[in-house]
């Protein structure tokens, strides 16, 4: 068992709920990296306060704007699919078929999208209101 | 096609509260990240924020307490569930001792870092 037999293994078994998972998973991981550099670089404001200003400063870049926007979707996306996993797991396992599941991920991206889009356009402005500032 | 749910024996043991910890937590992250992120990233933006909004917000008890609650479970959902995917592919048993406790030293030190910030800052005299 290696890290090439489980990539293997996941693209043969395609389908909705795999890739579910698999985003799941990136989303998480994603996200929790973001949260310790994000924990770390808060913290400054105690610890090491010209430390905080150049961090906010990174952050302001676009290169950053931009991967802020996409942690946006990781976040919307891994709280509404784990409410999904939620809601199937404890309250109604029945819910646990390859039907339901298939049409239930497609649920979750397309409130995904319409939450995250009016974000992106707000967050994408505000990007380019402070380009060259 | 009906479907019959499976009944299984699970041992109640830390993976089993592990599991559930991930449920439980996800919900309450839920809450608290939304909005987080709803105020912090959208409405107020990073354009806005510097050591004097965070002084502003972290002014009285109640964002630092918010903070520290949305710290706490959003990490230790986060670290619990890092240790959960490097499971798949690590499967020795030394291996995943040394993954378990090279995740909790991690999650043990932010936790305290991020902690000590939230509750011992005091706003610069303006």
């Amino acid at each position: 068992m290696s890290f090439k037999t489980a990539m293997e293994g996941y693209a043969k078994y395609e389908g909705l709920g795999n890739w579910a998972f698999i985003l799941h998973r990136l989303a998480g991981l994603g996200v929790i990296l973001f949260l310790i550099i994000h924990v770390l670089d808060t913290a400054a404001v105690y610890f090491k306060p010209s430390l905080y200003a150049d961090a906010v400063s990174l952050y302001r870049s676009p290169v950053f704007g931009i991967g802020e926007i996409i942690l946006v979707l990781c976040v919307i996306y891994h709280g509404l699919n784990g409410l999904r996993i939620i809601y199937f797991d404890m309250i109604n396992p029945n819910l646990w078929t390859i039907e339901i599941n298939r049409k239930s991920v497609i649920w979750t991206w397309i409130i995904t999208l319409v939450l995250w889009l009016p974000a992106a356009v707000v967050m994408g402005s505000h990007i380019i209101e402070h380009l060259g500032s | 096609m009906t479907t019959q749910t499976r009944k299984v024996e699970v041992p109640q043991g830390w993976e089993a509260f592990a599991w559930k910890w991930m449920r439980y937590s996800g919900v309450l992250i839920f809450i608290l990240a939304w909005i987080h992120v709803l105020i912090q990233d959208i409405l107020v933006g990073v354009y806005n924020i510097d050591i004097n909004y965070v002084a502003g917000r972290w002014h009285g008890g109640f964002w630092r307490v918010y903070d520290f609650l949305l710290l706490f479970f959003a990490f230790s959902h986060g670290m619990n569930g890092t240790r959960q995917v490097l499971a798949d592919y690590i499967h020795g048993a030394g291996a995943r001792r040394a993954l378990n406790w090279i995740l909790l030293i991690i999650w043990a030190v932010v936790v305290v870092i991020g902690t000590v910030a939230i509750f011992g800052f005091t706003p610069p005299a303006a």
